[in-house]
């Protein structure tokens, strides 16, 4: 068993252990991140995008509209490069209740959101596609922000200082030294051995799954109810700004532009496990009638993919589990010294994606009191690595790189114009045989063919770059095939089904991938690796 | 306008079709959407491939798979017809050179090394059949992003082949990184040195008693005559493999067939939708045709419907599990109430097999097998039963369902 040694261990690798690992690293602790996937699998990864301005809470949750708004800022500052500038609009559609303006108006100016009434007629001009129905619309700081990008950044800028990155380590148990947490045994996915990890400090960052983590460090009862949202994402910028339904919060009243696409969220239905989010084509239903309340068409447009995410929703007395969206979105941290005499454990959940910062910054400090050690956070003044950290993310920006290297490089990835040699260099730096990890960086496979031409030619390229033998190969192209099929398939209809019957065609059809000659990746000892000829 | 028969779609079957009909003298008009399914196809004629185990003779195969699958094409169309339609189309597709039968399926290797069975294949594919287990070089070209000779040739050496692989520097378009299958096929068509290049780099690679796999891009207008040469230059054996679309050999079968059509006399129109029908006392009078700036009607004494299955936009499933025919709204059979896919991409999908039913002649009727129009006939991916990609059948089917139509309409018209 391999043993490494840290000061302060977290677990899980959303946005929330990302920032906790690099707020914990600048301030000065020699840190380590393990999820039992990869970074960024869980809710962060599966959330719409949305970087909140505060105002879908602001009559609501005033303490959320108020972190949101500061953070909101915050992360314009230190994380541009991952976050759009779109401004947000709220609109008064007329399924709304047209007394709620008022409120949500007062509600901005109590919390600090900025808030601007406009013309309808100029919210139309701004995004022609809305409902020409609406009645009133205010314009917010609303953006959009690229949950994966968010979490590299972090996670770079904590290897800058020192941090050690471990996904795919599964954490088997908890280790304890009498009423204290040690650290933790994993298991490394990749070789198969367990790891064990000596901490001084844990960090329970593991969102939907925080109560399970605690249970698992003898901690029980702490609980977190996974509250599952969908989205689907259309394969067209509907709209350029995010656009919210003025109105109480509720299902499918948000259309999110980020990168490529535009997405609708969410739903919010409490449920039991966070690992089993199956999507009804009910729900899909409502969610594209929902959205053709603020876009009208938006049902009959080309969907590219639906999927679930689970919100953590700390649960307190006050509020019943049965509608999980009046549970405060509050941010929730667990010291478990006190709740539990259990030391060297805090538990961060709850909270949003927006104010994963701020959660960090919170947690680290519940460790430093509890360490007896006065150490200030800096994630707020230092601005995450990047390669243009100066300024907001460019949809025209990956268009602009290709042209500069049209001559050079091959486009292996047509729809989100992702280049040979950005994959080739991502599968190096990640060192991964799954392509699913290369999605997560670079949006492979995530545009209208959702991976129809560009999964083979990664896979051949992978097979080339990480000297894969066959079989190997053959299990990284069928789980990627099968990744994308899992997220189209409670949407096909209309032309979803005819694209992927044409991917159906290539796979099946053309290539024939499910005879290929068959054998677990790397199950058999000496693989018969073809002669290359220079 | 009048003609005697309006073929709606120009995949293999339409074509098919409309190409067996000129042959029987009459007035016929092609009017497609687009270029259809040829150029996604990988240019073999696949008849049946896995039912699901792999099938090594086609001909007894597909006896046993109508005995217990009275609902699949096969069963309408039977074996003597499909022999009869093979036998066709080798004919049409002249010195592409197509060969093999319904004894036995050539096994060919896709572009990721699986042993794919199928029926026939042009001249420059059947090199390739591994029965034969010949000695591979797989070379790729390193401008084309759609072929991976070193992942293929390992697939095929785990598979007991003896199989190298090489990537080849010559492009057609030397200084670019990134030059499509279509590129390098129309550079051998021109030749001006490439075919020369080419040939001189693979010899220089190319061990005795090889056998070279290249990606099939090797022509298109001359591919025959590109073939034969890169042979005869090289001193080896070549032969292609299909990979990604748009496909060369799916194509040059297209450009065969509808050049025949045109010496024939027929009419193609590309760019039209077929919207909609004028009816009257369950026949078809016109098809109603949607171009970029009006509708107009073709009328004619028959109609073969071939606008494919959900691929190709024949059928459509709607939110909520209804499947349309889009063209004249025929009833679709095999639709269900509960799922309609598998939770495995590659796994069965319920919803494969709907499409239409139809009778002996190809009429598309109800549930209560009753002709809907009488002088409407169906053919291709849209016919109900199959599961073409899975079963490596939509070739076979699209054919034979393309001269019956034909046939039936002749032995009607004539």
């Amino acid at each position: 068993m391999t043993r490494i040694s840290t000061e302060v261990l977290v677990i899980g690798g959303g946005a929330t252990g990302a920032g906790v690992l690099r707020d914990a690293a600048m301030r000065g602790f020699d840190a380590a991140l393990v999820d039992r996937v990869d970074f960024g699998e869980g809710t962060t990864g599966r959330y719409h995008g949305l970087l909140h301005s505060g105002g879908r809470y602001a009559v609501k949750d005033p303490v959320s509209a108020r972190e949101c708004i500061a953070e909101n800022g915050i992360l314009r500052r230190i994380a541009g490069e991952c976050i759009e500038d779109t401004g947000g609009l709220f609109v008064t559609t007329p399924a709304d209740d047209p007394d709620y303006a008022d409120r949500f108006v007062q509600g901005c100016r109590d919390t600090g959101v900025p808030v601007e009434e406009i013309a309808v007629a100029e919210a139309l001009r701004r995004e022609p596609r809305l409902n020409p129905r609406i009645s009133r619309a205010f314009v917010v700081p609303d953006a959009s922000m690229d949950a994966w990008k968010t979490i590299w950044a972090c996670v770079r800028s904590a290897q800058e200082y020192g941090a050690r990155v471990l996904p795919y380590h599964p954490v088997v148990r908890i280790l304890r030294d009498g009423d204290r947490v040690a650290g933790a045994v994993c298991r490394d996915e990749r070789t198969g051995e367990d790891v064990e990890i000596e901490a001084r400090f844990t960090i329970n960052a593991t969102g939907a799954w925080a109560g399970r983590l605690a249970d698992l460090a003898g901690a029980p009862g702490v609980t977190v109810v996974p509250g599952k949202g969908i989205m689907i994402a259309s394969n067209h910028r509907l709209v350029n700004t995010v656009v919210n339904r003025c109105e109480m919060p509720g299902d499918g009243d948000i259309i999110v532009p980020i990168r490529t696409v535009s997405v609708i969220g969410t739903t919010d239905s409490p449920v039991d496990d966070p690992d089993d989010l199956p999507i009804t084509a009910e729900e899909v239903r409502e969610m594209l009638d929902a959205g053709d309340q603020l876009v009208p068409g938006f049902s009959s447009a080309r969907q590219l993919r639906v999927w679930a995410g689970a919100r953590p929703l700390f649960k307190d007395d006050k509020a019943p589990a049965a509608d999980t969206r009046d549970i405060s979105r509050g941010l929730a941290l667990v010291d478990h010294a006190e709740r539990d005499g259990l030391g060297g454990l805090i538990t961060i959940t709850g909270g949003k994606a927006t104010t994963f910062r701020l959660m960090a910054e919170v947690a680290v400090d519940a460790m430093c009191k509890q360490l007896g050690v006065e150490r200030r956070s800096r994630t707020a003044e230092e601005v995450l690595p990047g390669e243009n950290p100066d300024g907001h993310y460019w949809l025209g920006s990956r268009l602009a790189r290709r042209e500069r290297t049209m001559h050079d490089d091959q486009l292996i990835c047509e729809c989100e114009l992702v280049t040979r040699g950005r994959l080739e260099e991502a599968i190096a730096r990640r060192g991964t045989q799954n392509l699913d990890d290369i999605r997560r960086v670079l949006r492979l496979g995530m545009g209208p063919c959702q991976g129809g031409f560009c999964i083979y030619r990664a896979t051949g390229i992978l097979h080339d770059e990480r000297r894969l033998d066959g079989p190997a190969a053959n299990a990284a192209l069928r789980a990627f095939v099968q990744e994308r099929w899992k997220g189209v398939q409670p949407i096909l209809f209309g032309d979803q089904l005819r694209q992927a019957r044409l991917d159906d065609w290539i796979f099946q059809g053309l290539l024939d991938i499910e005879h290929v000659a068959d054998g677990e990746a790397g199950a058999e000892p000496e693989p018969v690796a073809a002669k290359e000829v220079a | 306008m009048s003609q005697d028969v309006v073929v709606v779609g120009g995949g293999l079957a339409g074509l098919t079709a409309a190409l067996r009909l000129v042959q029987d003298g009459l007035r016929v008009v092609v009017v497609a959407k687009g270029v259809g399914a040829t150029h996604l196809t990988g240019g073999t004629i696949d008849v049946l491939g896995y039912t699901p185990d792999r099938v090594d003779s086609p001909r007894s195969s597909v006896s046993e798979l109508v005995a217990s699958r009275p609902d699949h094409p096969y069963a309408r169309l039977g074996v003597e017809l499909l022999e009869r339609s093979l036998d066709w189309f080798t004919e049409a597709a002249g010195t592409l050179g197509y060969s093999g039968s319904l004894d036995e399926n050539l096994l060919l290797p896709s572009a990721v090394g699986a042993q794919r069975p199928t029926a026939l294949a042009p001249a420059s594919m059947a090199g390739g059949d591994l029965r034969k287990s010949p000695r591979l070089l797989l070379a790729g070209f390193r401008a084309l992003k759609d072929f991976y000779p070193a992942y293929l040739a390992d697939n095929l050496t785990r598979a007991g082949l003896e199989a190298r692989s090489t990537v080849l520097a010559t492009s057609p378009r030397p200084g670019e990184a990134d030059v499509n299958g279509l590129i390098h096929a129309a550079a051998l068509d021109a030749d001006g040195g490439f075919r020369c290049r080419l040939a001189e780099e693979l010899a220089a690679r190319v061990e005795p008693g090889e056998s070279v796999g290249l990606p099939a891009v090797l022509g298109l207008e001359k591919a025959p005559e590109v073939w034969r040469e890169l042979q005869d230059r090289v001193g080896a054996p070549i032969f292609e493999i299909p990979t990604l679309p748009p496909s060369v050999p799916g194509m040059r079968v297209h450009r065969r067939f509808a050049a025949a059509l045109r010496k024939g006399g027929a009419r193609s129109i590309v760019g039209a939708v077929a919207v909609g029908a004028e009816t009257r006392n369950g026949s078809i009078d016109a098809v109603v045709v949607q171009d970029a700036a009006r509708k107009r009607s073709y009328r004619a004494r028959a109609f073969v419907l071939a606008t494919g299955g959900f691929a190709s936009g024949g059928l459509e499933l709607e939110l909520g599990g209804k499947v349309r025919e889009l063209v004249l709204g025929l009833p679709v059979a095999g639709t269900l109430d509960g799922s309609a896919f598998a939770a495995g991409a590659l796994d069965p999908h319920p919803l494969s097999r709907a499409g239409l039913a139809v009778d002996d002649e190809l009429h598309p009727v109800d549930a209560d097998g009753k002709v809907v129009y009488d002088n409407v006939y169906a053919a291709g991916a849209m016919l109900a039963g199959a599961e073409p990609w899975r079963e490596k059948s939509g070739d076979g089917i699209s054919i034979a369902s393309g001269i019956r139509a034909a046939e039936a309409i002749g032995e009607r018209l004539l």
